[in-house]
C-alpha cells in the first residue's frame, strides 16, 4: 500500500488488551468511589493525593492504549505530553498567582458566606427564604394575627419581637452571639422539616410544661438549651442523649436563649 | 505546503492522504489531530485553573456539598468509559474490514455518549431548580463553565460519529479509510480522558465542598439518599 512504511506503521493492542484495560478503567473507578464512600473521608485533605494518582493511572491508560500512543510515532507522545505539561503549568501558575496575590481572598469568603441548607421545595437556600418571609408578614398580619388566630393554625406565621428573634436564632443560629442552627436538627412543623437527628419540635411550647414535675415550661426549655442533656424526655422520639453537644449552643448569649425560649413557648 | 492544499480539497475516501509521504513520518491529518488535542489541553487547563481559583469562595449556596451527586456522576462516568471502549472496538472492525461490526460500534459510542449527555442535562437541570445558576454563585459559573464545555465537547464528537456511521451505512469505510474513524476516535477519546480529570477534581475531591464558613448540613444529603436505596 504504501511506500513509506512510517506513515501508518502504527500497531494496535489486541482485543484482549482493550478488554483488559477497560475492565482496569472500571475497577480503578470503583476503587476512587470507595475511598469517598466512608462519611469521614469525604472532601478529606489526604484523599486528594491517592484520587489524583489514580485518575492519573486512567488518563494514562487511556492514552497510551485507547489512543494507542503507546504504538505510534514517538513524535505524537511529546506533541501531546508537551500540551499536557503546558496545560498542567497554566493551573499550577494560575492557583499560584491568585495565592500569592490574593491571600485575603480565602478570609473575605470566610467572613461574608452566608450557610445554605438546600430548599429542596423551592430551590435556592432555606435561610434565604426565611430571611426573606418576616419583614413583610409581621406588617400586615401580627396585629390582627395575635388577637384571633390561633397559634397552632399558622405556626409559620412570622411572630413579633422576642419570639420572632427566637425564630431567626432558630434558623440561622445567628443572634447576638452564635451557634448551630437549631432546624438543622429539630422540626417544626410548617417552618422547617429537614432536621430529623433530634426530637420534633412542633408542639414544645405545650409539652415543656408537663416534662418535668415542679419545673417550668420556660425553665424547662431554657435549661435544655443551655444544658441539653439536663433533662432527657422519655417516650419522645428521637431523644438520644450524646447527640446535642453543649458546644452547639454554648455561643448563645443569655438574651438569645431568652428569645428561643420565647419563640419555642410559641410552638402550641 | 503543496501537501496541505492537496489535502484540502481531498474528498472523502482516504487512502490517498495516508499514502501521502510526510517529512514527519506521521500522516498530517493525524498530526493536526495530536497538535489539536494538545492544544485542547491548555484549553481545559485554564477551564480546570478557573474552577481550582475560585474553589470554596462562593458568598451564597448553594455550595457543592449540598447539590453535588457524586454516585449518579460515578455512573455517567461509567458509561463514557464504556464508549471509549466501543470506540476502540469501531476501529477495530474498520480495520478488519467488518462492515456491520464498524456500523454497530460507531452507533453504540454515540448512544453511550448521548447517554453521558443526558445525565448531564439531568444533573444541570436538576441544579438549576435547586437553585444553582450559572450567575448564583463562583462555583455555579465555574462549574457550568468547565462541565459545559466538556458537554459541548462531547456533543460534537456525537456529531461527528453520527456522520461517520451514515457513511459506513453506505459501506464507505474499511481498512483503507481507518484513519476517518482513528481521528474521531482520538477525539473521543480525549473527550474521555478530560472527563477523567473533571470527574475526581469537580466530584471526587470538590463534591464535599462545604461553603467557606462551613455548612449547616453536615451530612451530604445526596449520598446519603442513595445509600438509603440499600
Amino acid at each position: 500500500m504504501s511506500s513509506d512504511p512510517g506513515v501508518h506503521e502504527s500497531r494496535h493492542p489486541t482485543l484482549k488488551q482493550y478488554v483488559g484495560i477497560a475492565i482496569f478503567l472500571f475497577v480503578v473507578t470503583i476503587v476512587e468511589f470507595v475511598i469517598i464512600l466512608p462519611v469521614d473521608f469525604r472532601g478529606a485533605g489526604w484523599t486528594i493525593a491517592p484520587l489524583a494518582i489514580l485518575s492519573a493511572i486512567k488518563f494514562a491508560a487511556v492514552i497510551f492504549f485507547y489512543m494507542h500512543l503507546k504504538f505510534d510515532n514517538r513524535l505524537l507522545t511529546w506533541i501531546f505530553l508537551g500540551g499536557l505539561a503546558l496545560g498542567f503549568a497554566v493551573v499550577m501558575a494560575l492557583v499560584g498567582l491568585f495565592a500569592a496575590w490574593t491571600p485575603g481572598l480565602r478570609s473575605y469568603a470566610e467572613d461574608h458566606a452566608k450557610p445554605c441548607t438546600l430548599d429542596h421545595e423551592y430551590g435556592g437556600c432555606l435561610e434565604d427564604r426565611i430571611a426573606a418571609a418576616p419583614p413583610s408578614e409581621p406588617a400586615t398580619e401580627p396585629a390582627a394575627a395575635s388577637a384571633e388566630a390561633p397559634a397552632a393554625e399558622a405556626p409559620a406565621a412570622a411572630p413579633s419581637g422576642l419570639a420572632a428573634t427566637g425564630q431567626q436564632i432558630f434558623l440561622t443560629g445567628q443572634g447576638q452571639g452564635a451557634a448551630t442552627a437549631c432546624f438543622t436538627c429539630h422540626t417544626i412543623s410548617g417552618l422547617s422539616e429537614t432536621g430529623l437527628l433530634g426530637p420534633d419540635l412542633t408542639h414544645i411550647g405545650t409539652d415543656a410544661a408537663n416534662r418535668q414535675p415542679g419545673v417550668s415550661a420556660e425553665d424547662y426549655l431554657r435549661q435544655s438549651i443551655t444544658e441539653p442533656e439536663a433533662f432527657v424526655a422519655e417516650g419522645v422520639e428521637r431523644a438520644v442523649p450524646g447527640l446535642m453537644l453543649p458546644a452547639l449552643t454554648a455561643g448563645l448569649t443569655d438574651e438569645d436563649v431568652d428569645a428561643l425560649v420565647a419563640f419555642l413557648m410559641e410552638q402550641k | 505546503m503543496a501537501h496541505q492544499t492537496e489535502m484540502s480539497h481531498h474528498p472523502a475516501p482516504a487512502e490517498h492522504a495516508e499514502e501521502h509521504p510526510t517529512t514527519t513520518g506521521i500522516n498530517n491529518r493525524k498530526l493536526l489531530m495530536w497538535v489539536f488535542l494538545s492544544s485542547d489541553c491548555l484549553f481545559f487547563g485554564s477551564l480546570i485553573a478557573t474552577y481550582m481559583v475560585y474553589r470554596g469562595q462562593s458568598l451564597v449556596g448553594p455550595y457543592p456539598v449540598d447539590i453535588i451527586d457524586v454516585p449518579i456522576t460515578t455512573i455517567s462516568t461509567f458509561v463514557l468509559l464504556c464508549s471509549s471502549f466501543a470506540m476502540v472496538r469501531a476501529l477495530a472492525a474498520t480495520n478488519e474490514d467488518r462492515q456491520g461490526a464498524i456500523l454497530f460500534w460507531l452507533l453504540m459510542t454515540a448512544f453511550l455518549g448521548a447517554i453521558f449527555i443526558g445525565f448531564q442535562v439531568y444533573e444541570f437541570n436538576l441544579f438549576r431548580t435547586e437553585g444553582l445558576l450559572i450567575s448564583t454563585n463562583l462555583f455555579g459559573s465555574t462549574f457550568f463553565t468547565l462541565t459545559g464545555f466538556h458537554g459541548a465537547h462531547v456533543t460534537l464528537g456525537i456529531v461527528w460519529l453520527l456522520g461517520l456511521a451514515w457513511i459506513a451505512k453506505k459501506g464507505r469505510l474499511g481498512p483503507k479509510t481507518a484513519l476517518d474513524v482513528e481521528l474521531a476516535g482520538l477525539y473521543w477519546h480525549f473527550v474521555d480522558i478530560v472527563w477523567i480529570v473533571i470527574f475526581t477534581l469537580v466530584y471526587l475531591i470538590g463534591g464535599f465542598d462545604t461553603g467557606p464558613a462551613g455548612d449547616p448540613s453536615l451530612v451530604p444529603h445526596s449520598i446519603t439518599g442513595f445509600l438509603g436505596l440499600f
